[in-house]
């Protein structure tokens, strides 16, 4: 029983997914060494939460066992450059070609796609050495589009090392033991209806699995109907009340629409703090490992 | 309470990080403007769905569309001639169409449009559909009835993606690199670098198998003759982006990240000297109730502790609300102000929800 090497973190901007992300692998760092890629190194929000700023796209080591890679489509273009023309005077050559420049700039699918090459083989070298990745990953429109890339390069590389390639990735992110995808959601409709729209689409148009939903920020249970009732003519105090169980039903609405889907839900209380730091983010990563389905 | 004004402007940009609701944002300044009496457009990108139902935008609607406001107009706004058309960038039947209208032949234009390049990448390209939102912008805004132009831009991980998009189109279209590679633009002298940069580039195809050098060739070569509109419009675009009335709002949310991105964007924004007219805080948390209601309250001592205990929870999300916005108003540029969107009770679905928005933004 193992959860999937590589766990791919997305969701609906503003739902938490740097979060989630540092949290989870907080968690795990403490079954095996956890590798965090952070695919939005500029920002490198779950590294901030984890105590320990990027800087300049650099790694950060954050514990001995969890670390944190600042992944960037630039830095994987230029060492696919190296890997295809081994003769490094002639890559460098390459890469700081204008022409050179002017083609990659006019494929962003390229960059996009030798990121996800780069995942696959993080994964492999991880499955090698027992290690877990987990993945920030963009917000679910750019996450659906970085995976569809796969195809795309297919379809324009009909032979050659990049096709090559475009197999190799496409049957990592189907392969459930090498590749899962973990959607953030939050207890509002619009979050909830775009992760299960992007469930359905990578699962019917990529073949990709969904691990796990993680309903963040699920407030405590705390009124009872009759109590809202009975508070009716405080009505600023009652809105709130009314607001906060709204939430939970929308929770409990989507634990049984992901279920239909096929998705597990895990729950995260709702942190009523001023502010999150490595504390909020070990005791959400403690919920997250102990409910994570394995395979 | 102050409101956000934008009487004396012709375009206002909402920019800002994926996922805050520009879109939303936008549709209610436009209906804003549109209820005070002015002309608007506004042209959304990527709509959810329920904000192009609200719209009337459901299916294609590249064109500006009337939209009807009699759910949001007193009946005392019915006299006056506010009107508010909306319409879905796409950025891949605008690009045809341009390809179209300025091809110097049906026969240059279907080979742009039948190419392997154009076919599988154009659409795709982030930069094409920016420099499309742009062109659209310039047919919009050469409308004299037109009063105001609200642009919703597609997210961006950084604020001048977005604008500097004419200039990097041009840039590629018109480069001695591309030149190089097929299009005719008179004679150039032809230099090592560039046979070394061309040589190189066949050695990435054979390698590859992408075989770029000749598709990028043909999809060049096509837009021969028409670089010089291209240029010509890109520096009208980038020209209109500067004018004194054209306002840059950059909408952001409350959430630590987001604030942080905010904040890049508008030091980028600033140094490309575009005038930042306001930085909006969307979904921003309401006033809290008086904790003193409870105590008056005639109810059980036990159902007083769950109000005290739920204004607790809520009062530690504002804490570090505020600390948000402190945050902000420490980044915000000279004459720029900093307004609060307050979130709505429910998601924004119909016009007068937009409308409560646009009615509900102030100044924090």
């Amino acid at each position: 029983m193992a959860l999937a090497r590589l766990l791919f973190v997305t969701g609906k901007g503003g739902t938490g997914k740097s979060t989630v992300a540092a949290a989870l692998a907080d968690a795990l760092s403490h079954k095996r060494p956890t590798v965090l890629a952070d695919l939005d190194p500029r920002m490198s929000a779950a590294a901030m939460l984890l105590g320990a700023p990027l800087a300049g796209g650099a790694g950060a080591r954050i514990s001995p066992v969890l670390e944190v890679v600042a992944l960037t489509a630039r830095a994987e273009l230029e060492a696919f450059m190296r890997r295809i023309v081994p003769v490094a005077a002639i890559s460098r050559r390459m890469l700081g070609s204008r022409t050179f420049g002017y083609v990659t700039a006019a494929l962003p699918g390229l960059e996009a796609f030798l990121l996800l090459e780069r995942l696959r083989i993080m994964a492999g070298d991880a499955a090698l050495e027992d290690r877990q990745v987990v993945v920030d990953a963009p917000a679910s429109g750019s996450a659906l589009e970085l995976l569809a890339v796969a195809s795309a390069v297919k379809g324009i590389a009909p032979a050659g090392s990049l096709n090559r390639i475009a197999h190799s990735v496409e049957s990592f992110v189907r392969d459930p033991a090498r590749f899962g995808v973990i959607l953030t959601v939050t207890p509002e409709e619009l979050a909830i209806r775009e992760a299960l729209e992007l469930a359905a689409a990578l699962r019917e148009h990529l073949g990709v699995a969904t691990v796990a939903a993680i309903m963040n920020r699920m407030p405590a249970p705390l009124f009872t109907r009759a109590d809202l009732d009975a508070i009716a003519p405080l009505r600023a105090h009652h809105h709130l009340a009314v607001r906060r169980e709204l939430e939970r039903s929308a929770a409990h609405r989507a634990r049984r629409e992901f279920a239909r889907a096929g998705v597990p839900m895990i729950e995260l209380a709702a942190l009523y703090r001023p502010a999150m730091g490595r504390a909020e983010i070990t005791a959400l990563g403690g919920v997250l490992a102990a409910e994570l389905p394995a395979r | 309470m102050t409101r956000l004004e934008l009487s004396g402007y012709r375009l206002a940009i909402c920019l800002g990080p994926g996922g805050v609701g520009k879109t939303t944002i936008s549709a209610a300044l436009a209906i804003g403007a549109a209820a005070s009496g002015r002309a608007v457009d506004v042209m959304t990108v990527d709509p959810a769905p329920r904000l192009l139902d609200a719209l009337g935008l459901e299916g294609v609607a590249a064109e500006p569309h009337e939209v009807n406001l009699d759910s949001v107009l007193r009946a005392s706004d019915a006299t006056r001639h506010g009107r508010l058309r909306a319409l879905r960038l796409d950025p891949k039947a605008t690009f045809d169409a341009i390809v179209r209208r300025h091809a110097a032949s049906a026969a240059a234009a279907d080979a742009i449009l039948a190419g392997r390049i154009y076919r599988n990448l154009a659409s795709a390209l982030a930069g094409v559909a920016d420099y499309m939102a742009m062109e659209k912008l310039l047919e919009l805004a050469a409308d004299p009835a037109t009063g105001l132009v609200v642009l919703d831009t597609p997210p961006a991980a950084e604020a001048l993606d977005f604008l500097d998009a004419p200039r990097r189109l041009v840039e590629l279209l018109g480069s001695r690199a591309v030149s190089l590679l097929g299009a005719r633009r008179g004679p150039r002298r032809v230099s090592m670098v560039d046979i070394a940069a061309r040589a190189i580039l066949g050695a990435f195809d054979r390698v590859t198998g992408l075989k770029l050098l000749a598709d990028v060739q043909a999809f060049v070569g096509g837009f021969d003759g028409m670089y010089e509109g291209f240029a010509e419009r890109a520096t009208r675009a980038s020209a209109m982006l500067r004018d004194g009335a054209t306002g840059v709002i950059v909408v952001t949310t409350a959430e630590a990240g987001r604030i942080a991105q905010a904040r890049e964007f508008i030091a980028a924004l600033e140094r490309a000297a575009l005038h930042v007219r306001a930085v909006i805080v969307n979904r921003a948390m309401p006033e809290l109730p008086d904790p003193a209601e409870i105590e008056r309250a005639r109810i059980s001592a036990a159902l007083k502790r769950k109000l005290r205990r739920n204004l607790e929870d809520h009062a530690a999300l504002k804490a570090r609300e505020s600390i948000s916005f402190d945050t902000l108003r420490s980044a915000m540029p000279a004459g720029a102000a900093l307004m609060l969107a307050p979130e709505l009770e429910h998601e924004p679905r119909t016009l007068p929800d937009l409308a409560q928005i646009a009615a509900s933004i102030h100044s924090a």
